[in-house]
C-alpha cells in the first residue's frame, strides 16, 4: 500500500464524491421510473426539486473532477520516484492490473460527464424539459462508471507494491512489448500518420457538408487516431528520441509540460464535436460548437506537426 | 452568458455573509484553523525533508556493510582492495565509527575515526581532519551539541570514554564545529581511528564498513549489484536507498497526521452541515423574498455556491498565510516537536523556507472540496424551500 | 387575461393530514382591472395569489395568464415569467434593512447580470416615479414607514410589471400609510396595470377604483 499525502488526499475527495454520486444515483432511478411531467402530485413536484439536486452535484463532481485529474497525474509522477524501475507516470499505472482500465475509465468519465452537462443545459431551455428521462437514464449509466472508477482507484493504490520492480516506459510503449500498443507499431508510421490527417480532413468536410453525426464519429476516431500516432510518432519527436514513446513522460518539466497542453485541446475539441453530433440543438449553438471544436482540434494537429517538421528544418534529417 | 461571472451577485453574497456574522465567523474560524494545522504540518515536512535530502546529499553515495546472522558485524579491510579493482570505481575508504551511549545525559554520540593522510569521504570531514593535530592524540573534536552537552555535565577539558572491557579511555576535548547543515553534525565526535579502535574493541584489520566513491553518479545502482554479487552476504547500500527510506518514515508520520486529520475533517464536515442546515427564519424569509422577486433556484444555488466559496477561499488562505508566519518565523512551537524525534539530542536547527505549488493545491484538495460539499444539502433544501409557505 | 380554472390546492403536511387550501376555484380577471380578495386570514386568498405569481402549483386545475398555462412551468420558467410579469408587494415589505435603497429595488435585477447602464436606467425610472430618488444611497432601517412603504412598491415595479400583488399591504400601517399608499395604487392603475389585493381592510372596500371584490372563504369563492 502507498499512503503518500497525495494519495490520501486523493482517496478522501473519491470517498465523498462516492457518497453524493450514490445519493444522486438514487434519485435519477426515481426520476428515471416515476417522471412525469405532466403529474401535478405531490410525488413529480418532489421529483422536480430533486432534480436540480442531482444537477448540482453533478456539476460540483464535474468542477472538481477536472483540477483533480491533474492532481492525479501529478500524483502517478510524484510515486514513480518511489517506484524501482519507474521514471514517469507510466511505470506507475503500468505496476499493477488496474492502472490501465483506471486511466482509460478516467477519460471516458469526463467526457460522459461533460457530455452530460452539455446535455443538461441544453434541456432546461425548454419548459417541457424533453431529455429529463434520457437524462437520467445516462446519468444512472454514468455514476455505476464513475463510482467503479472510484473503487478501482482505491484498489490500484491499495495494491501498488514499492519493493516490486515495475517496467519503464520504455519497455510499456515499444515494438517489442506484449502491450497490444505493439500491434500499432508494426502497423508503420506513414499508414498511421495518414489516417490521423484524413481523419482530421473527413472532419473538416462532415463540417461543411453540415453533417453533425457523421462529424461526431470523425471526432471521437480523431481521438483514438491522435493518441496511437501521438505515442508512436509525435512524441518521438518531443523527446528527440527514436525510441521513446511514452505519452507520460512529457508532462515532466524536462518538457515544459507540455503534455497537458496538448492532452487539454484534444479534450476541448473531441467533447465539442461529439456535442454537435449527439446533443440536440439550436442551429446557432451547432455552429458555434464546430467552430470551437475545430479551431481546438487545428491547434492539437498543429501542434503536433510542429515537432517533426522544426526538427526536419533544424537538424535537415527524420528520426 | 447565464453562466459567466455575476459581480453583482458576488456582492450580493458578500452582503448576505455579513449579515450572519456570528455564525459565519464561527465557520471562518474553524476552516482557518484547520488548514493552518494542515498547512504547519506539511511546511515542516516539507523542511525537515529538504534538509534532509541536503545532508543525504552529503553522504558517501555506497556504503558496504558486512552482515552476520542478519545483524551488522565488521568488515574486512582487504575488501577494499577488492572493491578498488570494479571499474568505475573512484575510491574505497573504510571506516571506523560507531555510536557511543552517554548514559547520564541520555545521549548517543557517533563517534567517527579519521586517519590523517587518507582520503576523506566528505568534503566536511576533510576540513575538519585540518583542524586536528594528530601529534597529540587522544583528542576529539565535536559537534555543538555534543558541546553542550559535555558543558551540562561539567566537562571541561577532557572526556572518559568507558571501553567494552570496563577501563577508561581519556579522550581531551578539542574545538567544536560546524558544517553545512545542522542536522548533521549536532551529535558527532571526530577523533584518531586508533583512538575510536580503543574506544570500540575493533581489531586493526577490522573496519566497521566501506565507503565506495563512483564517479559517474548514473553507475551507482549498477556497481552497487557488482559488489553484491561479489559479497552476497554483505548490505550494499546507495544513497538514493536512504533517501527512499526516509522519505517513506516522513510519509508514514504524516500519514499517521493525516489519519487524525481525517477525523477532525469529518467532524468539520459535521459541523458546517449542521450550521448550514440551521436556517434561522430570517434566512427562510429572505430566500422566500427573492424567489418572489423572480430568483431561480438555480440562482438561490448559485449565490449560496458564491458564500461558499468566499468564505473557503478566504479561509485557505488565511490558514495557509498563518502557517507561514508560525512555521517560518516563530519556527513552529510544539508541532515540530512531533516530527524531530531522530535522537535524544534535539537538533536545534533553523527550518528552511520552502514553498511548494503541489503542497498548496493538496492543502486546497483536502479542505474546499469538503467545506463546499458540506453545504451542497443545505443550499439545495434552502433554495427548494416553497416560497409562500415563508412569505405569510 | 387571468384565468384560474377548477383550481383545487391540497397541501400533504405530512401522509395522513391533508389541508384543502382551495377548492373548485373558477375566476378570471381582465387586464387592467383591480380585484379584491377579501376574506379572513386562512380563508385561501394568499394561495390564489400564489397561483398566480407562479409561486405554488396547483394540484389540479390550470393557471393561465396571457394565454399561456403557467401552473406546470418548470422552476427557471417560472421564475421568468415572474419576474418579468408579477410585481410582489408583501405585508411587512420585506426589504433588507441593512441594504441602501438601491440595492433593495435592484435585488430582482441580480442574476440578470445586466450591464450597468441597463439597469441603472430601470432603477431610475421606478426611484423618480415613487419619490424616493433623493434616499437612494441611504440605508432602508434608517427610512420612515413612508419611505419603507415607497421603496418596496418600487421594488415591485423594477421590471415594469403588467400584474401587480399585494397581500395584506395595508395590514401593519397606520391610516396615514395606508391611504398613502391607496393613492399608489390609482397611480399603478392608471398604467393600465392588473391589480390584485387580499386583504381584511375595510379602507379597500367600495373604493370606486376597485373594480370587482371577490370574498374568499373556506377555499371557495363568493361572487
Amino acid at each position: 500500500m502507498i499512503l503518500t499525502p497525495e494519495v490520501l488526499t486523493i482517496i478522501i475527495v473519491n470517498i465523498i464524491f462516492i457518497i453524493f454520486t450514490l445519493i444522486a444515483f438514487i434519485i435519477s432511478i426515481k426520476i428515471s421510473f416515476q417522471w412525469n411531467r405532466d403529474a401535478t402530485t405531490q410525488l413529480q413536484y418532489t421529483l422536480e426539486k430533486q432534480s436540480f439536486l442531482t444537477a448540482t452535484i453533478i456539476k460540483y463532481i464535474f468542477i472538481i473532477k477536472i483540477p483533480l485529474f491533474l492532481f492525479f497525474i501529478f500524483t502517478l509522477d510524484k510515486i514513480s520516484f518511489i517506484l524501482p524501475g519507474a521514471m514517469c507516470g507510466a511505470g506507475v499505472v503500468d505496476a499493477t492490473a488496474y492502472g490501465s482500465p483506471l486511466f482509460i475509465l478516467k477519460i471516458l468519465n469526463l467526457y460522459i460527464f461533460s457530455y452530460w452537462l452539455f446535455l443538461h443545459n441544453e434541456d432546461i431551455k425548454y419548459e417541457n424539459q424533453p431529455y429529463t428521462k434520457l437524462k437520467f437514464t445516462l446519468f444512472n449509466i454514468a455514476s455505476l462508471l464513475f463510482i467503479t472508477e472510484l473503487i478501482v482507484e482505491i484498489m490500484m493504490f491499495n495494491a501498488i507494491d514499492t519493493t516490486k520492480i515495475v517496467d519503464c516506459c520504455g519497455t510499456i510503449y515499444s515494438s517489442s512489448a506484449t502491450f497490444y500498443i505493439s500491434d500499432f507499431f508494426h502497423i508503420g508510421n506513414p499508414i498511421l500518420l495518414a489516417i490521423f490527417y484524413s481523419n482530421f480532413l473527413f472532419m473538416i468536410s462532415f463540417y461543411l457538408l453540415k453533417k453533425a453525426s457523421l462529424f461526431a464519429i470523425s471526432n471521437i476516431l480523431f481521438i483514438i487516431t491522435s493518441i496511437i500516432t501521438l505515442i508512436v510518432f509525435f512524441g518521438t519527436y518531443i523527446y528527440e528520441q527514436p525510441f521513446h514513446h511514452c505519452p507520460f513522460c512529457f508532462l515532466q518539466s524536462d518538457y515544459y509540460y507540455i503534455g497537458y497542453f496538448l492532452y487539454t485541446m484534444l479534450f476541448i475539441g473531441t467533447i465539442f464535436g461529439i456535442a454537435t453530433g449527439f446533443i440536440p440543438s439550436s442551429n446557432e449553438i451547432k455552429e458555434r460548437r464546430y467552430k470551437i471544436s475545430l479551431t481546438f482540434n487545428s491547434f492539437y494537429l498543429l501542434s503536433v506537426s510542429l515537432y517533426p517538421i522544426l526538427f526536419y528544418i533544424l537538424n535537415r534529417v527524420w528520426l | 452568458m447565464k453562466n459567466s461571472f455575476n459581480l453583482y451577485l458576488l456582492e450580493f453574497a458578500i452582503n448576505a455573509l455579513l449579515r450572519q456574522k456570528s455564525k459565519n465567523f464561527f465557520i471562518v474560524i474553524v476552516f482557518t484553523f484547520l488548514t493552518f494545522l494542515l498547512t504547519s504540518v506539511f511546511y515542516i515536512t516539507n523542511s525537515i525533508k529538504y534538509e534532509l535530502d541536503t545532508t543525504v546529499d552529503t553522504l558517501p553515495q555506497l556504503i558496504v556493510q558486512n552482515m552476520k546472522a542478519g545483524r551488522h558485524y565488521d568488515i574486512d579491510i582487504d575488501t577494499v582492495d577488492e572493491i578498488l579493482t570494479i571499474e568505475g570505481v573512484e575510491d574505497a575508504i573504510p571506516r571506523v565509527w560507531g555510536y557511543y551511549y552517554f548514559k547520564k545525559a541520555d545521549v548517543y554520540f557517533t563517534l567517527i575515526g579519521v586517519e590523517e593522510f587518507e582520503n576523506q569521504y566528505t568534503k566536511t570531514l576533510s576540513n575538519v581532519v585540518k583542524k586536528i593535530d594528530f601529534e597529540n592524540s587522544s583528542y576529539m573534536l565535536m559537534g555543538k551539541g555534543v558541546k553542550k552537552v559535555m558543558h551540562e555535565n561539567y566537562y571541561k577539558d577532557y572526556f572518559n570514554f568507558i571501553k567494552p572491557n570496563g577501563t577508561l579511555k581519556k579522550i581531551f576535548l578539542g574545538k567544536s564545529f560546524d558544517t553545512q547543515t545542522e542536522l548533521e553534525s549536532n551529535d558527532i565526535i571526530v577523533m584518531t581511528n586508533s583512538d575510536i579502535r580503543e574506544i570500540f574493541d575493533i581489531e586493526e584489520n577490522l573496519a566497521t564498513d566501506i565507503v565506495v566513491k563512483v564517479s559517474n553518479p548514473n553507475e551507482i545502482d549498477t556497481i552497487a549489484r557488482k559488489i553484491q554479487l561479489l559479497y552476497p552476504t554483505a548490505r550494499v547500500v546507495t544513497n538514493k536507498d536512504i533517501k527512499i527510506s526516509y522519505q517513506n518514515i516522513f510519509n508514514y508520520k504524516s500519514g499517521i497526521f493525516l489519519t487524525l486529520f481525517i477525523i477532525s475533517l469529518f467532524t468539520f464536515f459535521i459541523i458546517i452541515y449542521d450550521k448550514a442546515n440551521g436556517l434561522s427564519s430570517e434566512e427562510k424569509k429572505e430566500i422566500g423574498i427573492l424567489k418572489a422577486l423572480g430568483w431561480q433556484i438555480d440562482d438561490i444555488l448559485k449565490e449560496k455556491f458564491y458564500e461558499a466559496s468566499i468564505i473557503s477561499l478566504f479561509s485557505y488562505t488565511v490558514g495557509v498565510t498563518l502557517a507561514l508566519f508560525f512555521v517560518y518565523i516563530l519556527q513552529a512551537p510544539l508541532l515540530r516537536d512531533i516530527f524531530i524525534g531522530y535522537s535524544a539530542l534535539k537538533p536545534s536547527f533553523v527550518l528552511p523556507f520552502i514553498i511548494d505549488i503541489q503542497t498548496l493545491f493538496l492543502i486546497f484538495f483536502l479542505t474546499i472540496p469538503i467545506y463546499i460539499s458540506a453545504t451542497i444539502i443545505p443550499s439545495w433544501r434552502v433554495a427548494t424551500l416553497e416560497a409562500d409557505e415563508v412569505i405569510r | 387575461m387571468i384565468e384560474l380554472k377548477n383550481i383545487f390546492k391540497i397541501y400533504e403536511t405530512n401522509s395522513i393530514e391533508k389541508v384543502t387550501a382551495l377548492k373548485d376555484i373558477n375566476l378570471s380577471f381582465n387586464e387592467g382591472e383591480l380585484i379584491v380578495l377579501k376574506g379572513a386570514s386562512g380563508s385561501g386568498k394568499s394561495t390564489i395569489l400564489s397561483l398566480i405569481a407562479s409561486l405554488s402549483k396547483p394540484t389540479t386545475g390550470e393557471v393561465i395568464v396571457d394565454k399561456k398555462k403557467i401552473s406546470k412551468l418548470p422552476d427557471n420558467f417560472a421564475s421568468i415569467y415572474r419576474r418579468d410579469n408579477i410585481g410582489f408587494i408583501f405585508q411587512k415589505y420585506n426589504l433588507i434593512t441593512t441594504l441602501t435603497v438601491q440595492e433593495n429595488i435592484l435585488l430582482p435585477l441580480i442574476p440578470l447580470n445586466l450591464n450597468i447602464s441597463l439597469a441603472q436606467k430601470k432603477l431610475e425610472r421606478v426611484m423618480k416615479m415613487f419619490q424616493i430618488e433623493h434616499k437612494k444611497d441611504s440605508l432602508v432601517k434608517n427610512l420612515s414607514g413612508g419611505e419603507q412603504q415607497r421603496v418596496a412598491i418600487a421594488r415591485a415595479n423594477v421590471n415594469n410589471p403588467k400584474i401587480i400583488i399585494a397581500d395584506e399591504p395595508t395590514a401593519n400601517l397606520d391610516k396615514k400609510l395606508s391611504l398613502s399608499f391607496i393613492e399608489i395604487i390609482k397611480k399603478l392603475k392608471s398604467e393600465n396595470k392588473t391589480i390584485i389585493i387580499a386583504t381584511h381592510d375595510p379602507l379597500f372596500f367600495n373604493l370606486d377604483i376597485v373594480d370587482r371584490e371577490i370574498t374568499i372563504s373556506d377555499g371557495t369563492a363568493i361572487l
